[in-house]
């Protein structure tokens, strides 16, 4: 067994690379007067969470990296450190990264974590690095399982992992529109992120990917960026506030206060934290399908296009609002 | 990367970056000029809503909506706006205007400047009784 292997630690490397692409994006903005938005506390608001996403890897990591180094005791299997073998880790993993952050959108334990990503309603680079501080109580490490059972060291899995999400900061932005169309259908793009980050009824629920945007493709999660219909940023219900530690927590909190409720059973309690975000015991709230489905019958016109081509329009409007 | 060359880069990266947002005039700027502006603000955020009223403030930094699940508050949020139901909303005048709090953890409150009668006007319709 190979246990003494280092991968460089890419992410704290790339902390310059981020500060001067966001400096570069900042004065394109500024000086051509298009290609996003900025707002000074917005950003400092995604900075302050980016940088605690450092610092809760830092307490936090050795909660993930125990877990992966007693797999890896445990698997008569050793891949080694080829370059292929590097290689098919990153793809593998990118895997994991899509099933994770599906789940990150449809268990809302999951979701409490994820959420503060999507809490902003501004699109640009400072966006990328609003990083959630609660990855670690998810215990999404669990899908990262197989990838050490088959043989992937731990080192070399955090690494490729670490790639991913430098791949993910430079599509988090408006400046670039649309790319070639080879990129457009194998590549997660800035168009197609932009997507993913769209709380119009449209774009819920879509592009997962973290690199390839195969995934999406394959599993049928896909929704390309309509050039009739402007993304608009942010949560189905927004948030208003930009103290970290509340961004970090709301949901944590929302499901705390739902779980606590009197006169619930505890298979309700359960599920208000295991079911997607939007799920009540009264049907009082909407999920993302229920979205979808009351916009239809507002704008049955909408049906079978993009986004739209499963959900069936349901007009009840009884259950309208979600916390 | 040590971190004795990491967090001085972050910090200075982080005032650096906020300091110049600020300076360049990146700082909040979402207003409500007329009360279209205001049920603009709020269809976006609640699309199924009907608005039969909405009524900006002197400075155009909140508006008064009436929908048809009751009254509601829109208010500037950075560049933004971000909406409540005023449910359970509570206003009390300060020596500025009016600060309105929600039992909401991600919308915990609002501080809005006005002149000393408008805020009283706010203040009586936001605490108004309501079944
Ligand atoms: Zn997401
Ligand atoms: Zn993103």
């Amino acid at each position: 067994m190979t246990d003494q292997i280092t991968f460089p630690d890419v992410v704290s490397l790339a902390v310059p690379l981020f500060i001067a692409a966001i400096l570069a994006e900042l004065f394109w903005i500024h000086f051509k007067g298009r290609g996003g938005r900025y707002e000074t506390r917005d950003a400092m608001t995604s900075l302050i969470m980016g940088a605690g996403n450092v610092a809760s890897g830092i307490l936090l990591g050795f909660i993930a990296y125990g877990f992966f180094m007693v797999l890896w005791q445990v698997t008569p299997l050793d891949l080694g450190t080829a370059w292929w073998v590097i290689a098919l880790c990153f793809v593998l993993d990118d895997l994991r990264y899509y099933w994770v952050h599906l789940f990150g959108h449809r268990i809302r334990w999951v979701w409490a974590s994820h959420v503060n990503h999507h809490s902003s309603q501004h699109y640009n680079l400072t966006t990328a690095l609003r990083q959630t501080w609660t990855g670690t109580f998810t215990f999404m490490m669990v899908v990262r399982a197989p990838l050490i059972l088959l043989g992937f060291h731990p080192a070399m899995v955090l690494f490729v992992g670490g790639l991913n999400l430098i791949y993910q900061f430079w599509i988090h932005t408006e400046a670039i529109g649309k790319l070639p169309r080879w990129v457009e259908a194998v590549m997660n793009t800035p168009s197609h992120h932009r997507v993913h980050h769209g709380r119009n009824p449209r774009y819920l629920d879509s592009n997962y990917a973290g690199v390839f945007i195969v995934w999406d493709r394959l599993f049928g999660t896909f929704v390309p960026e309509q050039e009739d219909e402007k993304v608009d940023y942010g949560l189905v219900h927004n948030i208003g506030t930009f103290n970290p530690l509340r961004v970090a927590f709301h949901e944590w909190a929302a499901i705390w206060r739902d779980v606590t409720r009197p006169g619930l059973t505890v298979g309700q309690r359960i599920r208000y934290a295991v079911m997607p975000p939007g799920w009540s015991h009264d049907g009082s709230r909407s999920m993302s399908d229920g979205i979808k489905a009351r916009h239809l019958a507002r704008h049955p016109e909408a049906a079978g296009t993009p986004g739209f081509e499963t959900a069936a329009p349901q007009p009840s409007p009884s259950a309208r609002t979600s916390a | 990367m040590p971190l004795a060359v990491m967090l001085p880069l972050v910090v200075v990266g982080i005032a650096g970056i906020v300091g110049l947002l600020h300076l360049l005039g990146y700082t909040g700027g979402f207003r409500m000029a007329t009360g279209d502006d205001a049920r603009a603000a709020w269809l976006r955020q609640f699309p199924e809503d009907t608005v039969t009223g909405a009524v900006p403030c002197s400075t155009g930094s909140a508006a008064l909506v009436d929908t048809g699940r009751g009254p509601g508050l829109v208010w500037a949020f950075g560049a933004d706006s971000v909406c409540r139901m005023l449910d359970g909303g509570r206003a009390r005048i300060t020596r500025h205007g009016l600060r309105i709090r929600f039992p909401d953890f991600n919308a915990p409150s609002v501080t809005l400047a006005m002149p000393p009668d408008e805020a009283a006007a706010w203040a009586a319709r936001i605490n108004e009784k309501r079944p």
